[in-house]
């Protein structure tokens, strides 16, 4: 183990990390355990931005194949080392995740996305008849087929940002918005808020939609509006849910599959998620929208009418809340993690639209590496912030 | 005159009810103060009375709705949550 | 056709603005989530044989306004519930006799949900047998018949009179009333009370009432716990020299004061016209509930762009009944028992069955964490009844642990539809939406 006292001279120090969100507060935690003294800045308080508004699937079954799906893959197997090293406590619960076809169109997407999967080394089956309701006792007769994505799970966001923060090992600014760097010779050395300008050797912007602000080319992060639904709990005698049933319809919204003509500018695909609680939550929309105090009957009708399709006993529940959250999206559907222009000692990480809770702890993994100037455990060359050429916005 | 001749179903066992009560006043009248397996022990129960406080959500008919607002009546279903029989 | 307009809240003030209303000519749509009208106050069996006692200048102005209301063009919903307003400005009803969920557009809302009682959190508080005062006075008032059993009251505030005196009136008076108001009263109580004698007589009357019974309020007396034994409950009673003795008892009906049932009431922009009124608004009990019914029905006509006289009576009956609430309130001692003196395992939450320990837990250390951290993590607020009887309890507690000012209770349950839980079957009921806009 290299002791920090052996790394360069000139190597910084310090480290202003602005956003506690999961990505935020990943990175905190093992930069502050790498050894840096590390202070965390957030406009609001920890997970008060998308991680204290999302469901919490861990998953690879929703990625869209490629480098995402990939990435998935190894955030997963990251919560499981998180969780063996007792980094995460138990707030990591391995599960399968259940797609499931209602049609026969829904079976042929299935069908290319459960080989997609495969191709990413994860393992899959393929329930039918039998086969399916033994597994899902909750699944209404419609359901044909189903895929039962296996070796992931669900960790709750604000949870697994909660049990960072009390590991501890760096202070939380809470209400402390970040308004803009001082500068000298092409490097960041004071962050700037209402309290005046904190010196620092170096920058994580994980200020997810807030990352907008920072950057010149505001263009490719957009708010992506979701709406969730969390019932009361389910009786005892409640017909089984091994996992969280996803409507094969889901992955046509979130973008990983296509199917022909939906260029919505909503969109809605069911997830049941039953939690830990033994309440289920029910989502989600994806609204090109920026309101998150609102929501609306309309799409929660929706979505609890194809809930009760898909899982017919839920019509015994009760809606005890409706909440939205605003996703980062980026236009390629890809984050962004990296350096940015402008400054040599600022990183960034966000754009993590539905997938931040699965990739945030890797993620935050991964900007400590780069920050410390390690090997960078996974190729992430196709998050790079260059390819929108973003960079800082001098205008503080 | 109060009559209770006629009854309704809790958790399988008839409970005799008038024209003019609520389902909570009946079972109150019955002797049977548990309502519900609730959370972490905390069992559940008759308490505001006036469909605030959520505790005495029982299952009528297959739906959960508050017994301190709902008025019995004769051949109702009524179920402590979780209780079976779905 | 004229603008709708809908109340919400069959009780006084609900039904004083819906007949104004009405009066002024337009369309009026009254729901009410029981199976009658007459709210907190005036609920009454049908018997008439087995009425309890309301004071009675209070029930005949209630009787001369509920014969006039069905009198009236106001259309009377009963075992609709109002769920909110969504977020397109839509009022969601759930219709509980046909499991529907119906949607209005009102021009205007009247919101007159009444009051919640609060119960601040003790050992035991969360058991069966326990309830609220005004939730044994409900169920005695709907069956005309006291409850079974021995009877503890104990709390403070004049509901634990008006229900210990409704008792005795029936035969079975409480077997003790704990005042936790050391206070008795003082001349300058009675001096402001003056100009409201009402209170004065209704006081009077129960204490006469409660002292043939024997049950006379034991002052500076409250409960320290409650705990199960043998199918009934034993309760720790503190009494006034700081000395414990126990009593063995069937119900425990405990009561610390009166809040607005507010919780998701606020309007959103793109929503109907939104009046509160009665105890929803302010908490000042029956008579200026009445009076406040027919201020919300002015301010809704005025924003109709309707010509209202001037309401001065219902001014002065409304500050005449704050001088007095006051003045009644100032008797009292809402406050609870210490949270000091409770044990980790009270429970704070009975919904998510969460504990003064783990909330102590999470304002432990030194890291100012903010209500919706505690929120979020401790669960207080998160559950069925959406922190009506906690959220503003551990606003309060939060606040005191900081020597601060207490975060908003809005930071805690947030101020979402739906108001109170739906069923989901309801929700599928709804019409499918026009394609999309
Ligand atoms: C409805 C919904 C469902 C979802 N479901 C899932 C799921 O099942 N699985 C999954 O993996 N992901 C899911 N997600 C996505 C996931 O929530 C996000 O990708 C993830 O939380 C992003 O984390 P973050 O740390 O990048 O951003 P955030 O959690 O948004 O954190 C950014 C923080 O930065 C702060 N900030 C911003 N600007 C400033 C500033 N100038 N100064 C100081 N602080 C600032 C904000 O206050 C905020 O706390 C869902 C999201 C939504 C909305
Ligand atoms: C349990 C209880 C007992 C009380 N007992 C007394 C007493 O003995 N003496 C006294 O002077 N004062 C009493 N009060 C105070 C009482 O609130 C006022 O005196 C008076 O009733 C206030 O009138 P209101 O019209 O504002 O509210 P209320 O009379 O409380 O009427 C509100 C109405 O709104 C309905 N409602 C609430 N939420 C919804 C919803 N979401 N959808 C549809 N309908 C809804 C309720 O069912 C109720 O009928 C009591 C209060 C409570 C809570
Ligand atoms: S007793 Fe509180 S809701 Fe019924």
């Amino acid at each position: 183990m290299p002791h920090p006292a052996s790394s360069p001279p000139q190597s910084p120090r310090s480290v202003a990390i602005v956003g506690a969100g999961i990505v935020g507060m990943s990175a905190a935690h093992f930069l502050s355990r790498a050894g840096w003294q590390v202070t965390v800045y957030d406009a609001g308080a920890p997970a008060s931005g998308a991680t204290g508004s999302a469901d919490g699937a861990v998953s690879i079954a929703s990625k869209k194949p490629g480098p995402l799906m990939t990435l998935a893959v190894a955030a997963v197997r990251f919560y499981e080392h998180l969780t063996e090293t007792g980094i995460l406590g138990d707030e990591y619960l391995p599960r399968s995740t259940f797609v499931v076809a209602s049609d026969q169109e829904e079976l042929g997407v299935l069908e290319r996305h459960a080989s997609h999967l495969e191709a990413s080394g994860v393992s899959i089956r393929l329930l039918k008849g039998a086969a399916l309701t033994g597994a899902i006792g909750a699944a209404a007769p419609s359901a044909i087929a189903a895929v039962e994505v296996q070796g992931e799970g669900h960790a709750v966001g604000y949870r697994v940002v909660e049990r960072l923060r009390r590991l501890g090992g760096f202070p939380i600014r809470r209400n402390c918005r970040v308004s803009g760097f001082n500068f000298s010779k092409g490097r960041i050395v004071g962050v700037v808020t209402e309290d005046g300008v904190e010196p620092t050797d170096a920058v994580l912007l994980a200020t997810g939609l807030g990352s907008a602000s920072f950057l010149s080319g505001l263009g490719p992060i957009r708010p992506r509006k979701g709406q969730l639904i969390v019932t009361d709990r389910a009786g005892a005698d409640a017909p089984s849910f091994p996992g969280p049933l996803m409507s094969c319809r889901y992955l046509v919204s979130k973008g990983s599959q296509a199917a022909p003509g939906v260029t919505e500018s909503r969109s809605l695909g069911l997830v049941i998620d039953p939690l830990r609680t033994g309440q289920f939550l029910i989502g989600g929309s994806r609204e090109d929208r920026d309101d998150r105090e609102t929501t609306d009957a309309d799409v929660v009708a929706t979505l609890l009418r194809d809930a009760v399709e898909l899982a017919p006993s839920l019509a015994q529940l009760r809606v005890i809340r409706v909440f939205a959250g605003l996703r980062a999206a980026t236009s390629d559907g890809l984050p962004i993690v990296g350096r940015v222009g402008g400054a040599e000692n600022l990183w960034i990480a966000t754009g993590f639209e539905g997938d931040g809770i699965c990739l945030g702890p890797l993620m935050g993994r991964l900007c400590q590496q780069m920050i410390c100037g390690e090997p960078v455990a996974h190729d992430i060359s196709s998050l790079d912030a260059a390819r929108f050429g973003l960079s800082l916005a001098t205008a503080a | 005159m109060t009559r209770f001749h006629q009854t309704f179903s809790f958790d399988g066992t008839p409970v005799a009810c008038t024209d003019n009560e609520t389902i909570a006043s009946a079972l109150d009248r019955a002797g049977i103060r548990v309502l519900g397996p609730g959370q972490n022990d905390c069992a559940g129960r008759y308490f505001c009375g006036i469909g605030a406080c959520q505790a005495c959500v029982v299952s009528v008919d297959g739906t959960r709705m508050e017994a301190c607002l709902t008025p019995a009546r004769a051949g109702l279903f009524v179920q402590r949550i979780g209780s079976g029989a779905s | 056709m004229s603008a709708e307009v809908l109340v919400i809240g069959g009780g006084p003030a609900g039904a004083s603005a819906a007949l104004h209303l009405a009066r002024a000519g337009l369309h009026v749509t009254l729901c009410e989530q029981g199976p009658r009208l007459g709210g907190a106050l005036h609920r009454q069996p049908d018997d008439p044989a087995q009425r309890i006692r309301v004071p009675r200048a209070q029930s005949q102005r209630w009787r001369a306004l509920s014969t006039a209301l069905e009198a009236s063009s106001v259309q009377i919903l009963c075992r609709h519930m109002f769920a909110g307003i969504e977020g397109g400005g839509t009022v969601l009803l759930e219709d509980r006799a046909s499991g529907r969920l119906v949607t209005r557009r009102p021009a205007a809302l009247v919101l007159a949900l009444g009051a919640v009682e609060r119960v601040t959190p003790l050992p035991g508080w969360q058991l069966p047998g326990v309830t609220t005062v005004g939730g044994l006075q409900v169920m005695m008032k709907s069956t005309g018949q006291a409850p079974d059993g021995d009877v503890l009251v104990a709390g403070s505030g004049p509901l634990l009179l008006a229900l210990a005196a409704q008792m005795a009136a029936l035969g079975k008076a409480p077997v003790a009333v704990l005042e936790r108001s050391p206070k008795l009263v003082s001349p300058s109580v009675i001096a402001s009370l003056i100009t409201a004698p009402a209170y004065l007589r209704e006081a009077s009357h129960y204490l006469l009432a409660l002292a043939r019974a024997g049950a006379l309020p034991q002052h500076g007396t409250w409960v320290r716990a409650i705990s199960p034994r043998d199918g009934r409950l034993a309760v720790t009673i503190v009494d006034r020299h700081g000395r414990d003795r126990e009593l063995v008892v069937d119900r425990v009906a405990l009561h610390d004061g009166l809040l607005p049932n507010q919780n998701g009431t606020a309007a959103p922009s793109n929503g109907p016209f939104v009046v509160r009124a009665g105890d929803c608004r302010e908490v000042l009990g029956g008579v200026a509930a009445m009076a406040d019914g027919r201020h919300a029905a002015k301010a809704v006509l005025a924003h109709l762009g309707r010509s209202t006289e001037a309401e001065p009576s219902a001014t002065r009956v409304l500050s005449r009944e704050r001088r007095a609430q006051a003045a009644i309130n100032a008797l009292y001692d809402y406050s609870g028992a210490d949270p000091a003196w409770l044990p980790d395992e009270t429970v704070i939450c009975r919904c998510e069955g969460r504990t003064l320990g783990q909330l102590r837990d999470l304002l432990a250390s030194s890291d100012p964490v903010s209500a919706r951290e505690i929120k979020l993590n401790g669960r207080f607020g998160m559950g069925a009844c959406q922190g009506r009887f906690c959220a503003e309890w551990v606003a309060a507690f939060i606040a005191a642990q900081r020597d601060g000012e207490p975060p908003a209770v809005s930071e805690i349950i947030g101020s979402r539809w739906p108001v109170k839980p739906v069923p989901i079957s309801a929700f599928v009921t709804l019409p499918p939406s026009r394609p999309s806009e």
